[in-house]
């Protein structure tokens, strides 16, 4: 069996090697006046041909662009939204990082493409696919302060509506692949059922591209039933964090995909890639007819650059185990 | 006749002055020696005493004007821990985090030198002021423990240690913050087991300072922290805490938080009075310390002595209407 390997979401900006563009120090200089917004412009694209460089080097199947240009996970989508303002900063999960918290103020409205031209700009960087990244639109909903809907399942058909058209401005600009981000899933209840299923089910109907439904940190067996039928194609699952993702890979639809998140991205820890290996190998025996990607379990930005490249070859190097069966 | 309550404090942490920020960044390229530096943090945290006395705040820190993170500053100073290149913690912000590598213990002190200095500086209790085990394990990397309760447990017996030798040195006051207690409500037992190691043999006041979280689900349970007074954010959250103290009594000292740390708008000192005045609808005032909702880092030191002046000012008008006496030694 082979097993494919792409990341989970967004990648360090900073080099980890001394001589390469540090989109840190070129944005404190713009703050200080010592350079302009396009310098900044130029040295997020040039950190994102630098992660895209890393990933093809390292060999992964299907790469992402590393959201360079990114503050957190949300808000450089959220503040192209129409009806969203950004709020004050916020701590992100139960994690030691922050992002700024979205305002839901009025109708949310999709106006015009926000990713697609970082995502044509990272395409034209390599030959292999590039996987696009967006906010799920539950866990958008749940990241955002709500002041207008005043209804959970409104609001996230309303956020569900407009990255739709995200998604499909990404679909006509050729991506292939998209990743959403949806850590919420992992703490949605039952009873939010109506809600998540407002949220995904605008996004995902009808798409030509493969879709992602990622989870980090915690597993959607809570809310699991609700979204098993929905037209994704792979689930991301965090079996580090989360080993109850395990329970519910016998219980995915015939023929779709799994990405395992077995490269832990909250601990420097490196894996040992044969326990990795076996890992995978174990998951393919329980349902042969899955396809399959081993990837970290969340974003790696939360990493330290050096352990991240790190982890990446870890990653390949545990793939090309599975796949050998030397697992 | 209430005769005593609604101490002032803050939480911690003041603004490092722009000069101080640039001694820093100097010193970690080279530029600056240690001497150097250290003389001016000193300098600086002369000056932030005399400003919390001039404010006329009851209970004082040190401001730690000589810290960077406050689980990296630990860290550094005890064996058993690397420190990572660095990490992003929100946009153009990064800070090095710390990395379990090893058996972790206290070999030397950590606080305490800078805590008699504080001390020396002024007749007011000077608070120490620690960074607790479980928000230590939980914001660092870990690649020796097995489990996160060995790393906790580990970490409690050297925060003990020092909190100990800041007892030893005089402190009446010794403040163990847990800000990542909140956000992981199945590990409260955890979190609840370690901050008991640590505080064991204290007899000085203790104090533990939370960020909000999810209340719903850790209060009253929150009230296990085996501490004197739990110092929490009420302003950040509009005051719907107290909802849950009206309906479960908060049966702890409280550190009131009442100035939003967030913001760079000054409050007024009538929403101040406005929400010291809700907070004494469920709490008796003896039970209550007001500050700001967490530290004041933050923001800039004049909008930092701003908010306090008008929470200072606040206060002594509640306590007045009460008739609570403004001279009332608060380490009593």
């Amino acid at each position: 069996m082979r097993f494919g390997t792409t990341l989970a979401g967004s990648y360090p900006k900073l080099p980890s090697r001394a001589g390469d563009v540090n989109l840190r120090v070129v944005k404190n200089r713009r703050d200080q006046g010592k350079a302009s917004d396009q310098d900044v412009t130029d040295a997020v694209r040039e950190t994102t041909r630098r992660v895209l460089a890393l990933e093809e080097r390292a060999g992964l199947d299907v790469l992402m662009d590393g959201c360079a240009a990114w503050d957190d996970a949300q808000t450089y989508v959220a503040r192209g939204l129409e009806g969203i303002r950004i709020a004050g900063l916020i701590r992100y999960l139960d994690t030691n990082t922050y992002y700024r918290q979205p305002e839901i103020a009025g109708p949310v409205s999709w106006k015009s493409p926000i990713t697609v031209e970082d995502f044509r700009a990272a395409k034209g960087m390599t030959s292999r696919p590039v996987k696009a990244f967006l906010p799920g639109p539950y866990s958008l909903y749940r990241f955002s302060k709500d002041l207008h809907y005043a209804d959970p399942v409104r609001a996230c058909s309303a956020l569900g509506e407009a990255l739709a058209k995200e998604a499909a401005a990404l679909e006509a600009a050729g991506a292939s692949w998209i990743h959403l981000e949806e850590p919420w899933l992992g703490r949605a209840r039952a009873e939010d059922a109506a809600a998540v299923r407002a949220a995904l089910t605008p996004v995902l109907a009808g798409r030509t591209l493969r879709t992602v439904l990622h989870v980090p940190f915690r597993a959607p067996s809570a809310i699991f039933a609700s979204i098993r039928d929905l037209p994704w194609n792979t689930l991301g699952l965090d079996l580090v964090e989360a080993p109850a993702g395990w329970e519910l890979i016998p219980m995915l639809p015939e023929g779709r995909g799994v990405a395992l998140g077995l490269i832990d991205a909250r601990n420097t820890k490196l894996e040992d890639s044969a326990e990795v290996a076996r890992q995978a190998a174990r998951a393919a025996g329980l349902r042969p007819d899955l396809h399959y990607q081993i990837t970290p379990t969340a974003s790696l930005e939360y990493l330290p650059a050096d352990r991240a490249e790190a982890k990446v070859a870890r990653l390949v190097d545990s793939a090309r185990l599975a796949g050998k069966g030397d697992a | 006749m209430i005769t005593r309550g609604l101490w002032t404090t803050t939480v911690g942490s003041f603004p490092k002055p722009p000069h101080l920020e640039k001694a820093r960044q100097a010193h970690a390229r080279g530029e600056l020696t240690a001497e150097r530096l250290f003389a001016m943090e000193r300098e600086e945290t002369v000056k932030v005493i005399r400003q919390q006395e001039e404010v006329g705040l009851d209970i004082l820190v040190d401001g730690e004007l000589y810290r960077g993170d406050m689980t990296t500053y630990f860290a550094e100073r005890m064996p058993g821990f690397a420190i990572s290149n660095p990490v992003r913690s929100y946009g153009n912000r990064y800070y090095r985090k710390p990395i379990a590598v090893g058996p972790i213990r206290r070999d030397k002190e950590q606080t305490v030198s800078w805590w008699q200095f504080a001390q020396a500086q002024t007749s007011k209790p000077i608070k120490g002021m620690l960074t607790g085990p479980y928000t230590m394990m939980d914001w660092s990397f870990n690649e020796h423990y097995p489990t996160r309760e060995a790393m906790a447990m580990d970490l409690a017996a050297a925060v003990n240690e020092e909190a100990l030798a800041l007892q030893e040195a005089g402190a009446k006051f010794i403040q163990i913050d847990e800000p990542a207690v909140s956000v992981r409500p199945e590990e409260l037992p955890l979190a609840v087991k370690a901050l008991g190691r640590a505080v064991r043999g204290l007899t000085a006041k203790t104090i533990t300072h939370i960020c909000y979280g999810d209340f719903d689900v850790i209060y009253p349970a929150l009230l296990d922290l085996p501490v004197d007074m739990i110092d929490l954010e009420m302003a950040n959250s509009r005051y719907d805490l107290l909802e849950h103290f009206r309906a479960q009594p908060f049966t702890k000292e409280i550190g009131y938080g009442v100035l939003d740390v967030h913001s760079h708008r000054i409050e007024s000192k009538e929403e101040v009075k406005e929400g010291i005045r809700r907070g004494l609808l469920v709490l008796r005032p003896e039970q209550m310390y007001v500050d700001p909702d967490c530290g004041l880092k933050t923001r800039t030191v004049e909008e930092a002595f701003a908010k306090l002046r008008i929470m200072v000012d606040a206060v002594r008008e509640v306590r007045a209407e009460l008739g609570i006496a403004v001279e009332q030694g608060a380490t009593a």
